[in-house]
């Protein structure tokens, strides 16, 4: 059902309506309208944020930035789930003392967490690096073991592909012509891929050799500074000893971090928190009308929590905040924004009804007829107890293990769709196919769906559709009489006529209803499609039949339950000659098992897809009045 | 089986697969505009669901016409 709404005015002094905003948004049941674009009463223009206000606004969006820098760093110190209750028990303070908390906790935790992250990107990079060199290093020591650091003189080792190695000469040469004598190169090639060399040169020529080993695009291995002057044995054993304290540094400054964290990171979040709800009440404040002393709010909310919020404001903001409720026009009454609040067993379906769109305030909520619908049309189609069970046991998981609404949700959604199935699973008589049968006898409660015995299940699939579609015209003039849409009602009424005068000569023709009983269905026919015809205007007389035409397919189109039933029947059906077929057993299980398997996934979608279109396409366009705004209260953010 | 039976076999198939051929084709084109269309607006699955639904009504009609020329049509044969 959709929740009632008010259009309510609030009313008071200047000097409190931030009070009033922060109650408003606490208490998060207010849809805040443009007072501009309300169209009762005198014209208010609307509040602007003044110089203050608006310097405080920058330098509380400046502020959190900073904070999230540092607390996007801190181990929690609570479970972050816990953290919504501890907000809404907070007090909260206001504008000041907000930013005096956010700089005195950016001055307490900012040098000590910005030294802390440094120092562990600085180990993390060494580490890295160091693990380079080693690899490198492993491999040129045969060819360099025991050459000293000579203080004037550089090392470079690098390692190239063998293939490559002929360009050592060249280089060797062009070293030659650089420094003349003043230099050794050892070549050697360490494995079927890889050639090293090492280059002695002096240290004032750097520069140009450097120069010439790009000319050749040859990038040398080069050595931390700090191992400048020892030997590469020494310098590796240096590594290895660094690499084997870097851990437990790192480890160290993960604990520092950690008791920062229980420090602050509790306090640094409910803080971001608030000053996100800060700035959001500032820029709500654009939306309030305003005089020289008074301010004027104007929003939607629903009915029943009108008198709370009279009473909040009166006790936390004062009494001559004034809270009005507005008379409000029938045409005005469609601009409500639309809450749906159903049933905690049809809620889930809200959301497949709002894929499409909410229905306009005042208007039907499908969703109830949904959540009887959708599963009894999905269960029709899989139709099978052990299919049906596997779908409770999946939704059980879910909402045992899963924390996310969509996903509990659609759990909920399975939950009645495996119960259906398993209901029509009995009533046909199926245990994965035939198997049921064939292992313990299971018959069916009333048919099979196979052979000969299908004719009556299309009449069945036909039946549920016809009534469906009736149920969705009559629930269409109910609401055209309610509104007094003539048009509407002409129409809708003449549609349902017409359906069931097709349906009745169809009934004479099969020889259920006796011949006597043509004329009246005629008669009913025509007077469907005369008053189908009235809102039509001239072209009545032509559309009219066809849009007849279009209602009996409407209809028809349930036959897919049955069909989409039967192919899912028949896979299964194919699954269990397979394990026949099959020599070896284990083999033949495994076959049946995956086709089963495939059978089952084919079957959630495709009678997912067929139950939600039949809505969709067949059903609401009845009734359905679309249009709807969602209705999104000035609340506070989710921690 | 006797020739009208084979007949009415082939009439039954065609009538299926020539409707299944036709949603194919629909589908196809529409699916390939609706995924377009919901990388720029995510909003859009639930009308572009139905969009992508709406031929199916094809394949069920032509499965209509196949059933009935089996059960009816088979029947009296």
């Amino acid at each position: 059902m959709l929740l009632p709404m008010s259009k309510v005015q609030i009313v008071g002094f200047k000097e409190r309506l931030e009070a009033t905003l922060r109650v408003i948004q606490r208490l998060g049941t207010l849809q805040v309208q443009d007072v501009t674009e309300h169209g009762q009463g005198p014209m208010v223009p609307r509040l602007a944020l003044d110089a203050k206000a608006k310097a405080q606004r920058d330098e509380i969006n400046l502020l959190a930035a900073r904070l999230e820098s540092f607390a996007n760093v801190l181990v929690p110190s609570i479970a972050p789930t816990s953290l919504p209750r501890y907000y809404a028990a907070a007090t909260r303070k206001n504008t000041e003392e907000l930013i005096a908390e956010a700089n005195h906790l950016i001055d307490a935790l900012g040098p000590k967490s910005q030294e802390l992250v440094l120092r562990r990107d600085g180990l993390e990079a060494e580490q890295t690096s160091l693990i380079r060199y080693q690899a490198t290093l492993r491999k040129v020591l045969p060819l360099a073991a025991n050459i000293p650091r000579l203080a004037g003189y550089e090392i470079l080792a690098l390692l190239i592909e063998r293939r490559s190695s002929a360009v050592l000469e060249s280089v060797r040469q062009k070293l030659g012509e650089l420094v003349g004598d003043n230099f050794d190169v050892n070549v050697r090639h360490i494995d079927e891929q890889t050639t090293a060399a090492i280059f002695v040169f002096p240290k004032e020529r750097s520069a140009e050799v450097n120069a010439l080993f790009g000319q050749q695009s040859i990038s040398p291995l080069r050595l931390p500074q700090e191992l400048a002057g020892t030997s590469l044995t020494d310098t590796l054993a240096a590594m290895e000893r660094r690499l084997s304290e870097i851990p437990e540094a790192i480890k160290s400054v993960e604990v520092e971090l950690r008791q920062l964290g229980e420090s602050w990171w509790f306090s640094v979040r409910l803080l971001q928190a608030e000053m996100r709800d800060r700035v959001a009440q500032m820029e709500v404040v654009g939306m309030v009308g305003g005089t020289r002393y008074a301010f004027v709010l104007v929003g939607w909310m629903p009915q029943r929590n009108v008198e709370d919020l009279k009473k909040a404001l009166a006790q936390r903001v004062g009494p001559e905040v004034l809270v009005n409720e507005f008379r409000v026009s029938r045409e005005e009454m469609k601009q409500a924004p639309v809450a749906l609040a159903n049933p905690p067993v049809v809620r889930p379906f809200e959301f497949l009804v709002a894929l499409t769109a909410l229905p306009r305030y005042g208007a039907l909520d499908p969703t109830p007829l949904m959540a009887f619908f959708m599963p009894l049309f999905f269960g029709l189609i899989l139709a099978d107890i052990a299919y049906g069970l596997v779908l409770l046991l999946l939704a059980t998981l879910t909402l045992r293990y899963c924390r996310k609404r969509l996903y509990r949700s659609l759990a909920q959604i399975m939950l009645l769709c495996g119960f259906w199935s398993i209901l029509f699973g009995i009533i046909f008589g199926e245990f994965l196919g035939t198997l049921g049968h064939r292992l313990f006898h299971l018959e069916p409660l009333w048919m099979e769906r196979s052979g000969a015995t299908v004719k009556p299940l299309f009449l069945f699939a036909v039946a549920l559709g016809a009534a469906h579609v009736l149920l969705g015209f009559m629930l269409g003039i109910w609401q055209a009489l309610r509104v007094k849409g003539r048009k509407e009602l002409s129409e809708r009424l003449g549609k349902f006529i017409a359906l069931i005068a097709v349906f009745w000569l169809a009934a004479v023709l099969a020889g259920t209803l006796p011949r006597d009983l043509t004329t009246p269905g005629i008669v009913a026919l025509i007077i469907g499609i005369v008053l189908l015809s009235i809102p039509m205007g001239w072209l009545g007389g032509i559309l009219a039949p066809l849009e007849t035409l279009g209602i009996v397919s409407n209809v028809l189109s349930y036959l897919r339950l049955a069909a989409i039933g039967l192919s899912s029947f028949y896979l299964a059906e194919v699954a269990n000659e397979l394990y026949g077929v099959a020599t070896n057993v284990a083999v033949g299980t495994i076959i049946a098992c995956l086709l089963h398997a495939l059978n089952l996934a084919i079957g959630i979608v495709s009678a997912t897809i067929a139950s939600l279109r039949l809505h969709y396409v067949e059903f609401f366009p009845k009734f359905f009045e679309s249009g709807g705004v969602s209705f999104r209260p000035f609340k506070e953010t989710e921690v | 089986m006797d020739i009208n039976t084979g007949l009415l076999a082939i009439g039954a198939a065609l009538a299926v697969g020539l409707a299944a051929l036709a949603t194919g084709w629909a589908q196809g084109r529409i699916g390939s505009a609706g995924a377009g269309a919901l990388t720029e607006k995510p909003e859009l699955f639930g009308s572009i669901l139905i969009m992508l639904a709406l031929p199916e009504t094809l394949v069920i009609l032509g499965f209509a016409v196949a059933a009935m020329i089996i059960l009816l049509l088979g029947a009296g044969g």
